[in-house]
């Protein structure tokens, strides 16, 4: 340590500040520094967590509390009549339903259609395939206020205005780029000496895909599918434009049924949007070392 | 294959090798058609009639009529001062945001990579906002920050400070959003940096130390350069996502106060869907894509020269 401080003295002079912060440093985790690491993690996930966490304790008190001037309520104003008075709102079971249904169609249309490409953008050689990589994955970058605009007229024409079906294949093409390049990383990592042997036996291109790939990415599916389900579970703009009757209106949409133009029943809406939170972050939770070790090694594998 | 082509004189041979050619790319194609014909209707050409559509004037309710008006779109652009405001405040929301996340995902990552009883926790949990609808967190933050018993005013007014409703007071508008955009990515920052921080080999460092290298330098020479890579990607994409955005914008403050929060994604909404000014909203959007474009071009070829 001594010799390491004499050397770089000689380098420098004026170092002496960052060689204190250095030799603080260097002391591999003493209680300082594992303190310092917690005070660092605990002030950020603080800031992360008490938001939520105060708007999920706030759906369990009466507006008695709601619209009083202090922070921590009574424990005899603690309460589950807004879950009640929210789950038994036709139109919100309505949205929910119709989330769940656009969520889950999407991720399994998403899912099929991103495995088709992606075994074929691993495995083939073709004409035009880096090309079609590239504009799949260029489109993310394409504002999607943009594409709206027209977009809004297709589905007019296709006669998919105001149906199920047509927010569906909106949202499939949203995820369909990133889910596809997610799977190929997956898919190119699997040796190919596994689908020579299967061929060898006999096997088709479609029994490999089935047999072989799918089984053995599963972890790099379930990542893609996650992402797709939040993606269409969490989408605004293009139910905004989709959406023209509560038969198709989703909950990101159909929040605005507990606002009108100048009240707000605060108590109601943190119900609903609490209710609508849940099921991404429940699935965040059953699939969260999958998916955090999928974004983070994601982008490397693709490339 | 084989046992069939040794047999056999050189044309069968090619022939049969020429079919297994055909097949394979046949195939190739069937199994990626059904998503390039989605992506070809549903994106692409969209985005192809969206900048043809730059260059004519259409209004939304009466779409079989356009004139083409050539560049006149852009002329109109250039001195429409809301245009102005909207890109700089785009400008100024993308270079904030994007600096103060990384800089914060940075910090959280060092601090997530050590290995400390409980950090693992920390890494899954955080990630929690990242997953949350854009709405419920604007929910969240309309909520904490409203007039009335808003919880930051319950707090500031008990602390004899001023009491407001935040998201209508221009000069905080603006911050708050900045705020949320922080607030959302940061995790998905530190958790990438993260990742590429421990696969950097531990020997390296142990050389390093040897060399007589202290962390400051340690990080400066190995670890900077390895994680550039993984910064250059989600820089480049949240640089995308932040300029972009509609939905943190147009669901927090629609634009406002006074246009104190217009960006270009709410003002072509706005010229789209209200004024019904079609031509003119896509020339906008052309203008954002082109704007993103040459960012990523530029940052892709800086980042490969090093």
């Amino acid at each position: 340590m001594a010799t390491e401080t004499n050397t770089r003295t000689a380098e420098s002079t004026d170092r002496s500040f960052a060689d204190r912060i250095d030799a603080w440093l260097a002391e591999d985790m003493s209680p300082k520094r594992a303190l310092a690491v917690y005070a660092v993690i605990g002030v950020y996930i603080a800031f992360l967590l008490l938001p939520v966490a105060y708007m999920m304790m706030a759906t369990f008190t009466s507006p008695d509390f709601l619209y009083s001037p202090r922070l921590v309520p009574a424990l005899g104003e603690l309460t589950l009549d807004n879950y009640v008075a929210v789950l038994s709102t036709g139109l919100f079971q309505q949205y929910f339903v119709n989330s769940a249904i656009v969520a889950t169609s999407t991720t399994l249309l998403t899912l099929v259609v991103g495995t088709l490409a992606a075994y074929s953008l691993s495995r083939f050689e073709y004409f035009g395939r880096s090309g079609l990589l590239f504009s799949f994955l260029g489109t993310q970058m394409l504002p999607r206020v943009l594409v709206l605009i027209p977009f809004f007229l297709v589905m007019f024409t296709l006669g998919l205005i105001d149906s199920l079906l047509g927010i569906i294949i909106a949202h499939s093409v949203l995820g369909i780029p990133l889910g596809t390049w997610l799977l190929k990383g997956y898919f190119d990592d699997i040796p190919r000496s596994l689908d020579e042997a299967a061929k060898m036996d006999g096997c088709s291109h479609l029994d490999i895909l089935w047999r072989i790939i799918v089984p053995m990415s599963l972890p790099g599916i379930t990542v893609a599918g996650f992402y797709t389900f939040i993606l269409s579970w969490n989408d605004f703009l293009f139910v905004s434009i989709l959406s023209q009757t509560a038969a198709t209106r989703t909950l990101p949409f159909g929040l605005q049924l507990f606002q009108s133009q100048n009240t707000i029943a605060w108590e109601l809406l943190l119900t609903a949007a609490t209710l609508t939170m849940i099921p991404v972050v429940l699935l965040f939770a059953v699939f969260q070392q999958w998916v955090v070790e999928g974004l983070a090694t994601g982008g490397m594998k693709g490339s | 294959m084989a046992t069939s082509t040794d047999t056999g004189p050189t044309a069968t041979r090619y022939i049969a090798e020429f079919k297994e050619f055909l097949e394979e790319t046949w195939l190739g194609y069937a199994l990626i058609l059904p998503a390039a014909i989605l992506m070809s209707v549903i994106i692409i050409y969209p985005t192809l009639r969206g900048i043809q559509l730059a260059f004519f004037e259409a209004s939304l309710l009466n779409p079989e009529q356009q004139t083409f008006v050539g560049l006149q779109n852009i002329a109109q652009m250039i001195a429409d001062t809301t245009f102005r405001e909207a890109l700089w405040h785009t400008v100024l929301l993308t270079s904030v945001a994007v600096s103060l996340q990384y800089l914060l995902g940075l910090g959280l990552a060092l601090a997530l990579k050590e290995k400390v009883p409980g950090a693992g926790l920390f890494r899954s949990l955080s990630m929690i906002t990242w997953v949350l609808p854009i709405i419920v967190m604007v929910i969240v933050f309309r909520f904490m920050t409203q007039s009335g018993f808003g919880p930051v005013n319950i707090v500031l007014g008990s602390l004899g400070m001023e009491t407001a409703a935040w998201f209508g007071r221009p000069g905080v508008a603006f911050p708050l959003i900045v705020l949320m955009h922080v607030w959302r990515n940061t995790p998905f920052y530190a958790i990438a940096l993260m990742a590429a921080m421990r696969s950097i080999p531990e020997t390296q460092y142990e050389a390093a130390r040897l060399d007589g290298a202290g962390p400051l330098q340690q990080f400066r020479y190995i670890t900077l350069p390895q994680i550039s890579y993984v910064s250059m990607i989600m820089i480049v994409l949240h640089v995308i996502f932040t300029f972009n955005n509609f939905d943190i914008v147009y669901l927090s403050t629609g634009g406002g106060p006074l246009g104190n929060t217009e960006v270009l994604a709410t003002y072509i909404y706005k010229q789209a869907f209200q004024q019904y000014a079609m031509g003119y909203a896509a020339s906008i959007g052309v203008a954002m894509l082109l704007i993103m474009m040459v960012f990523t071009v530029v940052y892709a070829s800086l980042e490969a020269r090093e």
